[in-house]
């Protein structure tokens, strides 16, 4: 009976599987290749990977890559998440994090205080790049080293776990992870504003709480500032003076490229190569033609 | 004429333009009530394509649209007003029912990529009868803002969410980025905007742009467009096997449409939004740190201090005030601070740890070095080795800058003489004479380059050892040096190919020294050094070293001013060499009798050397007579030779008349004509007076003139020429061919930035390279204004054109004929009559037939009026015209407004008293005002306080002193503050000039001979009347 059969294809005789197409679903950015841009969320795959799950991390991938997974919620500690296979009422996903304990975290939290990085990347909006090391120094780990640390489920008739629908919405979350690297302490049981708080306190000095994370709303530059013009009669055509002394200097750029050097790598590529890789070719071109341009 | 305005409404420039000529149409026929609100005397759309197509070519016409826009505008009830460019007759609106009202107007319309071309390519000489209108001047500004901003590359990709129908739309787009200056700049611009640009309604708005706003959506529009435009033809995605036109991932979407025509991108609502997000939040990384907190992070990098003996850099983290930046606050303090608020100097910083740790966080993506720091608890510093600090300098440094980061490095790093450079040593070429005679800037002298670090000079080996230390940055001599690799590399090709040093020309080795360009070395030029006599030369051009001064010789029949023997000594010093010189001394200051001392200086010193040739002076027709009459009033021993008219020699004839005469005089458009007979012979001097006259390069004019053979050539000109580089170039081409370059070169080096972009550096640059071979005195220098008298009167001696000569012959022998049988009161109309007609014919031949014919090329005095006119505009000043006829005073306004561009008010006794009053104000007060008033004597020749001007025009006499002296006085009076030059205009040859010798004979005649007018010449003996009537040879121009 297929119907049953074809989520049992880790048996290798069946036919493949036809899961019924989503309209809409939640699909990895990229069609082919490598899931996961920042080193944070590669560390979350490859925590996947270890886990020897054969064949049904490639057919997870390629539900990830198709947009099976139709829902992800990410709780404090948990991730639960729909996803269409054959059948036609979607599979209900969970995975369950083990969360640190008060006293873990203290601990961590400690570690993190030590060194200033933690706090500036953390404020900065960036994943520190050790922040395993602070971790590992009280004997922890962010990430899930073993599968004991993660408690999933799948209302697949599947027995194996993880199934190919978690291992759907684990990919996923690697690319959420991309984007708010910060999920994974969400996941523990801490948010990113929990820890700052704490080390500020462990800076000792009795901070209140405030945003220092970069806004996100709109630049407002001068917008409110400069007023409608005020309908003047006697103004009305005039240009204010210091547009005739306005002087512009077209030139090479002090840096090349500095706004990709500011900005770093993107959360997205294109095979094997960062979008930033790939525009750097675009601000030459356009440099040069702008140059040449000029001299017209 | 035209006035030309744009108006951006959010998506396509559009430009539209106000007519005279149909303003004055649609004055006369106002009764027409405006229906259809449609403004009157705006232009068609297809009158429009003309004037566009003028200045931007028939390419950029093609690719426009049409639109319609509805603008509010200020208006009388009777329509609207014109804007302040358009020049029209605009005395008679009474303003005070004035407000605003909502037009109609026709336009043609440009998208963004068209109208950045357009914007750009606009000329900076503006041809006749088109002015730009405020709102187009601002745009070509915001324009040319854009356009830096794009070679700097000050632009992101970015994805734009709009609402279309209830559903997001997202698109890929390019947007500025504006940081530090910039955003500043970008303010400015939003300042000076005039409100006419925001005139209208956006579509699809229900209320007007703010000028933030429209200046920030124009820049990021051009932007836009010009980045698409120029990634069309390459691809940025890569190639890739079995690429599926069906849902391509947003990724790769999204490089498509940044790069494409069609910036949207299709897929699921969900995975917009999450790559939206992603995509913001990368984008974040840009936007510079929080400008609006009272303190910032700054970095200060100190080099390895001498007492130490470390070699190790310190960066310093620091808390600065953004309200002053000398106010720093070192990180030691920050960290021992236990509140959330650190007082510093009386300054409150709240959570300065929370800020210093974020920005931290932040500046270690720019100089990774930071993060080791961070690796202890409280930072405060970082200690860096000199590959790193180099690193910090050249590209950490300004990123964090950028980012809003505060950042001090070592003030000598931001200095010249911190570099490695060359100099260039010019001396004497082996076996020269010592005099160099005539050198010319076309004469070998030998170089030598020598490389140079600061002030030091290093040998070869000196500087093979600095190299081999294998470091960015060194200490020469207790002063950091930075050692670029590649101009280590050139420097070491260069000696190696060649040893730096041979023969080149000298004007070459002005043109590097001077420019200070990056050297054929391919190091910049540090400093030009002279040997022997070319040290001197140095010293005299280019460091001001005092000229010896020449005497006044006493073949010169009058005085010199002080600065006028210095302008002849300075001819005089670079004739010696064989230079090209420029005299651009202000009008009025006497260029004229500083060329003729020149001339007799050199006579003096050729002691009966009858081997050089004749000097050959070309100027305008219009003052062929004027340096006649200077010559022979200054310069009685020279033998001046005019070479003019149909009688005017030619071949050999010419040839040996030439060579008998000391100067001859001939005009511009004969020396085209008469260029073969002119071609042959040998002279002395060429001299081109008014020489924007040869300003066209591709004249065949200029060319003739260039191809003269001549051993010293001089230029006067009393415009000013930097300012107007197409002339100078071509004015120095024909003084010192190939010193500035081909004409191409130019453009490219110093035109279009000096012009197009107002760069200082390149003003700068140009001004030292011409320095030498310009002399320029204003009168408002404060050694000039010493040596000037408060008053100056001059005579400026016109010719007739043949057009002129002729009907004044005609007149004239038509009165002798009368003459001879009439009397009484007869005799006397008819001798008044003709007086009138002939100062009429004087004037202008369309006074006199009075056929309302064109008036360009027909009159002598005209041509000079509108000479002298633009050199009065250029300097800045106001002028008053007086005349005795008020039809002269009609034609002269009208011509001067549509020719020089300027409004041009004009009193007669038919103006009412309140307009009057309304023009005097104006004149006097306004500081763009009309530049220009023409009076008639009788209307405006007392009482009146005129003192804004300070040139006075008699552009026809009356013949009595005291007359034109009052008139004069509308401007010397009291309240004037600088000096008043008075021109008195007369036609050469002709009963103008002969009446006004009898005047300056009989001066000391009792005024009632004279002072009533002109009737004692009824009094005179028919053959006295004849010799004063007739018109003698040298009347006529050509």
């Amino acid at each position: 009976m297929g119907r049953w059969r074809d989520d049992y294809d880790d048996w290798g005789y069946y036919e493949p599987s036809h899961p019924i197409r989503v309209q809409g679903g939640i699909k990895t950015k990229k069609e082919h290749g490598q899931i996961g841009e920042t080193w944070w969320s590669k560390r979350w795959i490859a925590v996947l990977e270890s886990f020897n799950m054969g064949t049904r991390l490639t057919r997870g991938r390629s539900y990830a890559r198709q947009g099976q997974v139709i829902s992800i919620d990410v709780e404090p500690g948990m991730v639960q998440a729909k996803v269409q296979g054959s059948q036609p009422k979607p599979y209900k996903v969970e995975i369950r994090f083990k969360t640190l304990s008060d006293q873990d975290w203290e601990n961590v939290t400690e570690a993190m205080a030590s060194q200033a990085i933690f706090a500036a990347k953390l404020l900065a909006g960036e994943m520190p790049k050790n922040i395993e090391e602070a971790f590992g120094a009280v004997k922890l780990s962010l990430f899930p080293t073993a599968l004991k640390e993660l408690e999933t489920s799948c209302s697949c008739p599947d027995w194996a776990n993880p199934c190919k629908h978690i291992a759907a919405v684990y990919y996923l979350l690697a690319e959420r992870f991309d984007e708010d690297p910060f999920l994974i302490f969400k996941l523990r049981g801490r948010t990113k504003e929990q820890i700052i708080e704490v080390l500020r306190e462990k800076r000792a000095a009795t901070l209140p709480a405030e945003s220092a994370s970069p806004s996100t709303s709109e630049s407002s530059t001068g917008a409110e500032n400069s007023a409608l013009l005020e309908e003047r009669l006697d103004t009305f055509w005039q240009a204010g003076e210091a547009l005739d002394t306005f002087a512009v200097k077209p030139g090479v750029p002090e840096i090349d490229k500095a706004i990709l050097k500011r900005l770093g790598n993107a959360p997205f590529a294109i095979g094997n190569q960062n979008i930033a890789t790939l525009l750097s070719k675009a601000y030459s071109v356009i440099e040069a033609a702008a140059l040449q341009k000029g001299e017209k | 004429m035209i006035v030309l305005h744009t108006i951006w409404d959010n998506t396509k420039l559009h430009i539209w333009a106000e007519s005279s000529e149909l303003a004055a149409t649609a004055a006369s026929s106002r009764r027409t009530k405006q229906h259809t609100r449609q403004h009157p005397f705006a232009l068609a759309r297809e009158a429009l394509l003309e004037p566009v197509g003028q200045l931007s070519g028939s390419l950029l016409v093609k690719s426009t649209g049409s639109g319609t826009l509805s603008i509010r505008i200020p208006s009388t009830s009777k329509g609207p007003l014109p804007s302040p460019e358009l020049i029209i007759e605009k005395e008679n609106e009474d303003l005070s029912t004035a407000g605003f009202e909502q037009w109609n107007i026709l336009t043609l319309t440009l998208d963004a990529h068209t109208a950045l071309d357009f914007l750009l390519s606009l000329p900076n000489d503006l041809p006749h009868g088109i002015a730009f209108g405020s709102s187009l001047r601002f745009w070509s500004e915001v324009a040319k803002f854009s356009f830096e901003l794009i070679t700097r590359q000050c632009f992101v990709p970015t994805m734009q969410e709009t609402r279309q129908n209830g559903a997001i739309v997202y698109r890929a787009a390019w947007e500025v980025v504006l940081a530090g200056d910039d955003e500043e700049r970008m303010h400015l611009l939003s300042t000076v905007m005039p409100s006419v640009c925001l005139a209208f309604l956006p579509p699809g708005e229900k209320k007007t742009s703010v000028p933030h706003e429209s200046v920030l959506n124009f820049l990021n529009a051009v932007t836009d467009a010009f980045v698409r435009e120029s990634l069309s033809s390459i691809t940025l995605i890569p190639a890739r096997r079995n690429r599926t036109t069906r849902n391509v991932p947003l990724p790769e979407q999204w490089l498509q449409a940044l790069s494409s025509d069609d910036p949207k991108l299709t897929a699921s609502a969900e995975d917009l939004k999450s790559f939206s997000t992603g995509m913001r939040s990368w984008l974040t990384q840009i936007r510079p740190v929080d400008q609006d907190a009272p303190f910032r992070t700054c970095f200060r990098l100190d080099a390895p201090s001498e007492d130490e003996h470390s070699s190790d850099w310190h960066i310093n983290f620091l808390l600065q005030a953004n309200d002053d930046r000398s106010l720093l606050v070192p990180s030691e303090r920050v960290w021992k601070e236990r509140s959330s608020t650190l007082t510093f100097l009386k300054r409150k910083f709240e959570n300065p740890q929370e800020r210093l740790l974020a920005d931290l966080g932040k500046a270690t993506r720019l100089f990774p070095a930071i993060e080791e720091s961070l690796k202890t608890a409280r930072p405060m510093e970082l200690s860096l080795n000199t590959e790193q600090a180099y690193a910090f300098l050249r590209e950490s440094a300004p990123l964090l800058e950028q980012s809003g980061f505060g950042v001090l490095v070592p003030p000598w790093w931001s200095k010249r003489t911190a570099r490695l450079g060359v100099k260039l040593k010019v001396k004497p070429k082996a076996g020269a004479q010592e005099s160099s005679g005539l050198l010319g800037l076309k004469g070998i002298v030998a170089y030598d380059w020598t490389i140079a670090v600061g002030d030091t000079t290093l040998t070869i080996s000196e500087f093979e050892k600095l190299v081999n230390l294998k470091v960015p940055l060194i200490q020469v001599r207790g002063q950091w040096v930075e050692l670029r690799p590649e101009e280590i590399e050139a420097a070491i090709a260069f000696f190696k190919k060649k040893q730096g040093n041979g023969n080149m020309a000298l004007g070459e080795a002005l043109r590097i020294g001077l420019g200070q360009e990056a050297s054929e070395v391919g190091l910049p030029v540090m400093d030009i050094e002279g040997e022997g006599w070319i040290k001197d030369l140095l010293a005299k051009l280019t460091e001001g070293v005092k000229l010896s001064t020449i005497e006044t010789p006493p073949t010169f029949h009058g005085k010199l001013r002080p600065y006028q023997v210095k302008g002849v000594s300075w001819l005089a010093f670079l004739k010696q060499f064989g230079f090209g010189a420029c005299l651009a001394d202000d009008m009025g200051l006497g260029k004229t009798i500083e060329l003729i001392t020149l001339l007799l200086h050199d006579r003096a010193g050729q002691n009966g050397n009858s081997e050089r040739g004749p000097a050959l002076l070309i100027c305008p027709m219009s003052i062929v007579g004027n340096w006649h009459k200077e010559l022979t009033r200054f310069a009685p021993s020279l033998r001046v030779m005019i070479h003019h008219g149909h009688e005017r020699l030619a071949g050999e004839a010419f040839a040996e008349e030439a060579k008998r005469h000391d100067v001859v005089i001939t005009t511009y458009s004969l020396a085209l004509r008469d260029k073969e007979h002119l071609a042959p012979i040998d002279w002395e001097y060429v001299v081109v007076d008014e020489a924007q006259n040869i300003k066209n390069e591709a004249a065949k004019q200029t060319q003739a003139i260039k191809k003269l053979n001549a051993r010293y050539k001089i230029a006067l000109t009393g415009t000013p020429v930097e300012n107007r580089l197409s002339e100078l170039w071509s004015i120095m081409e024909f003084l010192n061919p190939g010193y500035l370059g081909s004409a191409t070169e130019f453009r490219k080096k110093f035109a279009i930035p000096i012009e197009r972009y107002r760069e200082k550096d390149r003003a700068e640059t140009l001004k030292r390279l011409i320095q030498p071979f310009v002399l320029r005195r204003l009168k408002t220098d404060k050694a000039i204004i010493a040596d000037l008298p408060e008053k100056m009167e001059m005579k400026v001696f016109c010719n007739l054109t043949q057009e002129q000569a002729s009907l004044y012959e005609a007149v004239v022998k038509e009165m002798l004929e009368q003459i001879e049988e009439s009397e009484g009161i007869q005799r006397r109309g008819l001798v008044l009559s003709t007086l009138l007609k002939l100062k009429q014919i004087c004037n202008h031949p369309a006074q006199f037939v009075a056929d309302g014919s064109s008036l360009p090329d027909r009159s002598g005095k005209l041509a000079r009026l509108q000479e002298m006119l633009e050199e009065v505009l250029a300097a800045g000043d106001k002028a008053l015209i007086f005349t005795q006829f008020a039809e002269m005073g009609t034609l002269l306004r009208h011509y001067l407004q549509e020719t020089l561009g300027c409004e041009v008010l004009f009193l007669h006794g038919g103006i009412p008293k309140k307009q009057r009053d309304m023009m005097i104000q104006r004149f006097q007060q306004e500081r763009r005002g009309p530049p220009i008033f023409i009076l008639s004597l009788k209307a405006g020749g007392v009482g009146l306080n005129l003192t804004a001007a300070n040139h006075v025009f008699h552009f026809d006499r009356w013949w009595n002193p005291a007359v034109e002296n009052q008139a004069t006085d509308r401007a010397f009076r009291i309240g004037q503050k600088r000096n008043v030059q008075v021109h008195k205009f007369l036609c050469v040859g002709t009963l103008e000039e002969r009446i006004d010798m009898m005047i300056e004979k009989k001066k000391g005649l009792a005024e009632s001979i004279v002072g009533s007018g002109e009737n004692w010449l009824t009094e005179m003996s028919t053959d006295e009347l004849k010799e004063l009537f007739a018109l003698s040879r040298e009347a006529v121009g050509e």
